[in-house]
Order: C-alpha cells, then structure tokens, then sequence
C-alpha cells in the first residue's frame, strides 16, 4: 500500500512536472532577448556598428511610439511576453564638474539610448500592459535602481562610467549634439550589459524622444515572443499555401505568423525574425522536449515495476488465507475476483493518496529546478488512477494464476 | 575455514531456493540501475550536445581593441595578426573566428548614380555563417572564394534592388572599389543593413591596411568553460580586451541547470522506486525465512551471524543486479542519445562504477524488512505464533 502510494506519487509529480515544463522551458529561453526585430519599412540604410547607429538624428523615418498597443491585440497577443522600443540618440554628454557655460572643460560623445524600463503601455481594449527593456533584455544587471518612466534619471553603462568617473548619485549634463537644449539627469544606476550598452547613456524613451526633437517616436522594436519551434510546414512560403494550409500557419504561433501578425498592426513597419534566437532556442527546445518525454517515461517505467512487485509481494503473503479459502470450498475463480477485487479498492485508495503527495511532491521539485509550481490536473488524476488499477492488477495476475492452482493442504500445513 | 565454507554455502542456499524471486529482485535493481546509468550518461552527455546546439545563436567571445571605440574615424583598431595567434580549437572542437573591419563607405549599384552611405564589414577567417547566423539565399557558391566576392544583407539588397551576381560600387573618402555579390543574407540583425565583403577591399577603403575592428569566436562549451578560455585568451593577447557575451552565456547557464536537475531528480526518484520496489520482494523473503532464522538461534547462530548472512546476500544481489543493469542502460544510452540529440552518445564507463555503488547501497536500504527477523523468538516461531 504505501509503496502503492509512493510509486504513484512519483509518477503523478513526472506527469504533472512535464506537462508543465514544455510551456515553462519555452519560456525560460525568451531570456535569450527578443526574436523579433520592428524597424521602419522605408528607412534609409541604418548605420549600425557593434549596436550605435551612426546616422544623424534627422535621418531616416521613425514610428509612432501609440501604436505599441495594438502589439496585445493580434491573434497570438497572449504569445507577445515584452517589448521594448528603442530611440539612440548621439550626444555630447559632460558632468558638471569638468564643464559648465562660463568654463567649457572636457565634452564626451556617447550614444544615449531610450527605451522603456518598466512602461505601462495603454492597450485598445482599454486595459494596460506592463512591459520594457527589463523584461526584453533580462541579461541587463543594474548596480542601483533603473530610472523612473519619464523622470530625470539615468543609467551609465559599466565602460562609460569607469571611462568618464561618474558614479551614482552624480549628476550628468546631456545635449543631442544637433540642437542646443540640454538635460541634467541625475545617475541612478551602473548598467552591465556585456555589449555595446556598456559604453552608453540610458535613459527613459520620453527623455531621448524630447532631446532628438522627436516627441512620441522611436526607431526599433525588440519584441520576445513564444514561439513554436520551426519544423519543415513553418519554412514554406506562405504565399504558396492553400488558404486551408495559410489558416493553419496563421493560427500556430511560429515565429513567421506572429511577424506576419505584427506588421498587419503596425503600418509601415518591417518585422523581421531574429534568425540566431529564433534558430538557437528552436534546436535546444526541441531536444530538451523529447529529453523531458524520455525522462517522464522512465520515471513512470520505474513506479510501474515498483506497484507490480509490491501487487506481487502483497498476494504471496496471503497465501494462508487463500489456502483457508479454498478449504472451506470456495473455487479459484472466487478466490480470484475476491483478490482482485481487494486489489482494485487499493489501487484506488493507494492512487489517490500518492496523487495527493506527488502534487506536493510536483511543487517542491518544480519550485526547486524550474522555479515555478504545476497546477494540479485532474486529468493527471484520472490517468493515475487508471495506471494503477492497470498495474496492480498486472502485478497480481502472476501470483493469483499461481494461487489458483495451490492445494490448500500443504499451504496450512506451513510447508 | 569450516565457519567460512558454511557462510557461503547457506549464502547459495539463500540466493538459489527461489529462483522466481531471485529474478524479480535482479530485475528489479538491474531495471533500476539500467535507468541510472543511462541517465547519468545522458547528463554528462546532454551538457556537451547542448553547448554545440546552442552554438546556433553564433559568436559567444569578442576581441576588441583596448580602449572604448566611440568614434567612428581614427577609432582604435587590432592588428590582423591576432587572428592568427587565436587558437584554432578548443577542447577538441574547432573554433570558428572571424576578424571584422568596419567602414562607413558609400554604395552604389553598379552602374547607377545615386550612391548611399552604407556599413561595408571586411571579413576575414574560418566559419563566418557559425559566427552570424542567418539564411543565405540566392546562393552562388563558386563566386564565395572570388577575391572581389561580397555578400550583401537582406535590406541592404532590398533598399539597392541587387541580387546575387551583380556588382556593387564602393566609396570611401575617395577611395573606391568594387565587388560581386555571391549571397544575400538574412539575420534579423544590424547585418541586415551591411555588406561583407573581403578583408582587404574594406581595408583599402579605410586605408587601414592590416588593421581589424574586432575578431569575434564562437566556442563550443559550457559557459564555465568560455570563462575560463576567455581568460587564457586574455593572457595571450594582452593588446586586445576579450570579453564574452553575456546575453546567451546567461540564459545558457540556467538552462543547463534546470536540465541537469531535472535528470538528477528523476535519478533520485527511480533509485527510490527501486527500493520500494526491492523492498517489497524481501519482506516476502522475511516471511518466508522465519522458520529458517528460528532454527538458526534455536542451535545458536548468533544474531550478528544471521544478519551477516543477509546483508552479503543484499549486496551480492545489488553487485548482480547493478553490474548487468547499468551495462544495458549505458548501452541503452547511446541509443536514447541518438533519439535525443540526433548523435549517439558516448559512453562513459565513469559512469558505471558510480551507478553500480549506487545500485549496491539501495540494495542494502532496501534489505530493511530483514530487520524483523532479528527479533525473532525461535520459540514462538516453531510454536507458529509469529
């Protein structure tokens, strides 16, 4: 009985953990960054090296910064888990102890980018999302706190502050080097990126929107969506599909319908898939799912053998009784179904019981190896406590046969 | 001796009386160990199928000149032959570098008037499509190894209407030169907007001549592994900052660390089901012993003997059982590395002495229900009361 239970809970807590897992891992890889990259359709050529575009603030077109809501209303809306947009503008930034406008002392160029950190963005339904470049990029570490959406405040990237010795707390004047207004932004925070971001000024997208003169715009759009990995049907054309074969690719989240979607929303725009993302975390999500399949298989193959051997164990030891039953003229058959009648009522309590302690079990291995806790499935439910009746009845059936076929006699005689 | 010889003969007795027993327990543990062993390979397995699959999100490692490169004209730049001194392999998987030089120049279509300002990269190295992973199209192969070939990112083609096989003006402060497009390439990212061309025509275009910007690598192995080539690296090229990338090496990390725990976990969990599983087959054995232990202590084996007796028979059982189960699960490994990760994988034999130890102790826990018969009163046992 208890190993009745134990066997079962194991097996419900591998059933619940990798039912949960595959949505949970996919999840897990959108810490990779986003797949997905919004830049404007008729652009002039980015100048982008090692992530600072080189062009002018005046060149080029940008995209209106209100149309970022409908991003929660395409067909896969719930699959959209962050975006951030993203405006650089190059700068002359100084603090104000190397310069001030009576004494012009040493003027840094740097690249001020401006983004969201956690922006609540009005959705057209009327309710709001909360996303930003925290939830984009999570590999970005913050020494101090991330500036406050439309306030004052500043992150300096690691290189730019070890270069130009401004710490936290110091103030750091900024000017876009075509125009001639000028911000003091108050330090409040040392970003680490381990890329180019390191060498730059970040602050909130309304600040950089108001020194490059461009209110309410922005240039890129990094978008991290789930996404089903690509197989062989996602890699056609969809211009040449069927429309039975085209409703079927719209209404899977690869990552090509989700950019389709994207661009249907926002006009002008050129949505294109990050392919080393996209690429890298279809590979190892496809291999990691099978390997978790594999693993769910074994752990059941081990509670199946454990239920049958004690199924097994618990009718041999009954062999007085079933000797005492056969005595007094009951026939196999009887002895049988009441045996296997005993054993079914186990099955049940003994599955029911290990269903309750594999939930539990379930939530202390999820919260320790993938940080969050499967909800409890009725359906899990269901196909433990058919699995164990299966097994038991499996794991009786040998030594019942044998039962059936003892001469009481010797049995109680104890030989 | 004579003590000795009647140790092991009751030992055979006791493995040998029940042979249907004997094979439900050595199933049992051999099942168990099987799933252990092939587990355990696996682990060590996936961690090093997984490092080359994530090698799907290109370069890892980045040298860079020393001081911070804002500026785009005089900015700081690397000699060419640092590429040379950057080793071509690492444990044992070769390591794709790729050395960049990047202009801002003026393009043109060939032909045309109109010339916009564009990003021209030269390259030179092993394995550019590992370090920028991207879909090439309109591939024309025998042009790749032209020494005026260039490939061309996909909007960059779109904005100057090229295709593979056409030529391409390049102009740099009255520098020009020219080149043949042999690719166009989708990335998703900046390289959509640049052209790579040949190191030395960038390096003519700059007049820069055996200069590079930057040289990026993409190292197969674990992000512990990367850190420590970044640093041997760092020690080797002292002018140059090696630095890693921190957005994959990150996410990596925690992935590696949910897969192995969940492989760990489920190694736990049979191991355990195996001893219930073990467990349940000896308390049938102590049931049925009791009339053998009451006539041991009836002629005065004493209780430390009795016990003995049974826990070599546990860890007999558990040698047995776990020698030929973990020898089918590695085997049966290479197998599932094939179903995996599409490779078969490598059998470990580190792994087998530790699956086998394993296999013994849970053998010996599993021995457990033995404890009753210590406690047996021979007496009572004869009279059937126990």
């Amino acid at each position: 009985m208890a190993a009745l239970a134990m066997g079962m809970a194991v097996a419900t807590a591998a059933l619940s953990v990798s039912l949960d897992v595959g949505d949970r891992l996919a999840e897990e890889f959108r810490s990779l960054g986003a797949n997905l990259l919004v830049t404007p359709q008729a652009d002039s050529l980015p100048l982008e090296i090692g992530g600072v575009d080189y062009r002018p603030a005046n060149a080029g077109t940008y995209l209106p910064e209100a149309d970022l809501g409908k991003l929660k209303t395409i067909f896969w809306r719930f699959n959209i888990m962050a975006f951030a947009p993203i405006l650089e503008v190059p700068v002359q930034a100084w603090s104000p102890a190397s310069k001030n406008w009576s004494s012009p002392g040493t003027v840094g160029n740097a690249t001020l980018i401006g983004t969201w950190s956690e922006h609540s963005v009005p959705i057209p339904d009327g309710t709001s999302y909360v996303t930003g470049i925290q939830k984009t990029n999570p590999w970005w570490h913050v020494d101090g706190n991330w500036f406050g959406e439309g306030s004052e405040e500043c992150l300096v990237g690691t290189g730019f502050s070890k270069n130009s010795g401004v710490k936290i707390g110091d103030t750091l004047n900024v000017q876009a080097s075509d125009s001639s207004g000028w911000r003091a932004l108050k330090v409040v925070g040392v970003l680490s990126t381990g890329g180019p971001e390191d060498d730059a000024v970040v602050v909130s997208l309304a600040i950089a929107q108001t020194l490059a003169g461009k209110p309410g715009q922005y240039r890129r759009l990094y978008v991290s969506a789930l996404t089903k990995p690509e197989d062989a049907f996602a890699r056609k054309d969809p211009k040449s599909m069927t429309p039975a074969e085209f409703d079927t690719w719209y209404c899977t989240p690869y990552i090509s319908a989700i950019a389709l979607q994207i661009s249907e929303e926002l006009k002008g725009t050129d949505v294109r898939v990050i392919r080393r993302v996209a690429e890298g975390e279809g590979n190892v999500l496809t291999r990691v799912r099978t390997l978790l399949w594999l693993v769910t298989f074994a752990a059941l193959l081990a509670a199946a053998l454990a239920v049958g051997a004690s199924a097994a164990a618990s009718v041999i030891e009954r062999r007085t009784e079933i000797g005492l039953m056969k005595a007094l003229g009951a026939n196999s058959g009887l002895v049988g179904v009441l045996l296997a009648a005993e054993q079914l009522l186990l099955a049940f309590v003994g599955g029911g019981i290990g269903y309750a302690v594999g939930i539990v079990l379930a939530r202390a291995l999820g919260e320790r190896i993938f940080g969050f806790a499967p909800e409890p499935k009725l359906f899990v439910l269901l196909i433990i406590l058919a699995l164990a009746a299966l097994i038991t009845l499996l794991g009786s059936a040998f030594p019942l046969r044998q039962a059936s076929r003892y001469d009481p006699a010797p049995i109680l005689r104890g030989e | 001796m004579g003590t000795y010889s009647m140790f092991w003969r009751i030992e055979r007795r006791l493995l040998t009386t029940n042979y249907g027993r004997l094979f439900v327990i050595l199933l049992a543990l051999g099942a168990g160990a099987a799933v252990t062993s092939a587990l355990l390979n696996l682990q060590i397995d996936a961690k090093k199928r997984l490092t080359t699959e994530f090698r799907a999100l290109g370069a890892n490692v980045i040298v860079a000149p020393r001081q911070a490169n804002n500026e785009i004209s005089g900015g700081a730049t690397l000699d060419e032959g640092l590429l040379s001194q950057v080793p071509t392999q690492y444990e044992g998987k070769p390591i794709p570098a790729v050395g960049f030089l990047y202009v801002i120049g003026e393009v043109a279509k060939a032909d045309a008037i109109h010339f916009e300002p564009a990003v021209i990269a030269g390259t030179e190295g092993q394995g550019l499509t590992q370090i920028r992973p991207g879909r090439r199209s309109e591939y024309i192969a025998n042009l790749e190894n032209d020494p005026d070939a260039c490939e061309i990112g996909a909007k960059a083609a779109a904005q100057f209407r090229v295709h593979a096989g056409d030529s391409l003006q390049l102009r740099n402060q009255g520098r020009i030169a020219s080149c043949k497009v042999f690719a166009v390439v989708a990335t998703g990212g900046a390289e959509d907007t640049q052209i790579f061309t040949k190191l030395k025509t960038a390096q003519g275009l700059a007049d820069l001549d055996g200069r590079l910007s930057l040289m990026q690598l993409s190292v197969t192995a674990t992000p512990d592994s990367v850190k420590s080539f970044i640093v041997s690296l760092s020690q080797r090229l002292p002018s140059a900052n090696v630095s890693g990338i921190k957005q994959f090496a990150e996410a990596e990390g925690r992935i590696y660390n949910r897969i192995s725990g969940l492989l760990s976990a489920t190694v736990l969990l049979v191991l355990f089901l195996t001893s219930l599983c073990v467990m349940a087959g000896m308390s049938n054995v102590a049931v049925e012993r009791k009339n053998d232990v009451g006539l041991m202590k009836a002629i005065g084996g004493s209780i430390q003997r009795v016990v003995r007796l049974f826990l070599t028979e546990a860890i007999l059982l558990g040698i047995g059982g776990g020698l030929i189960g973990s020898f089918v699960g590695i085997l049966t490994s290479i197998w599932l590395g094939k179903a995996v990760f599409g490779v078969a994988a490598q059998p470990r034999w580190i792994v087998y002495p530790v699956s086998v130890t394993l296999t013994v102790l849970v053998s010996i826990a599993s021995a457990f229900p033995l404890r009753r018969l210590a406690t047996i009163r021979p007496a009572s046992v004869f009279r059937g009361e126990e």
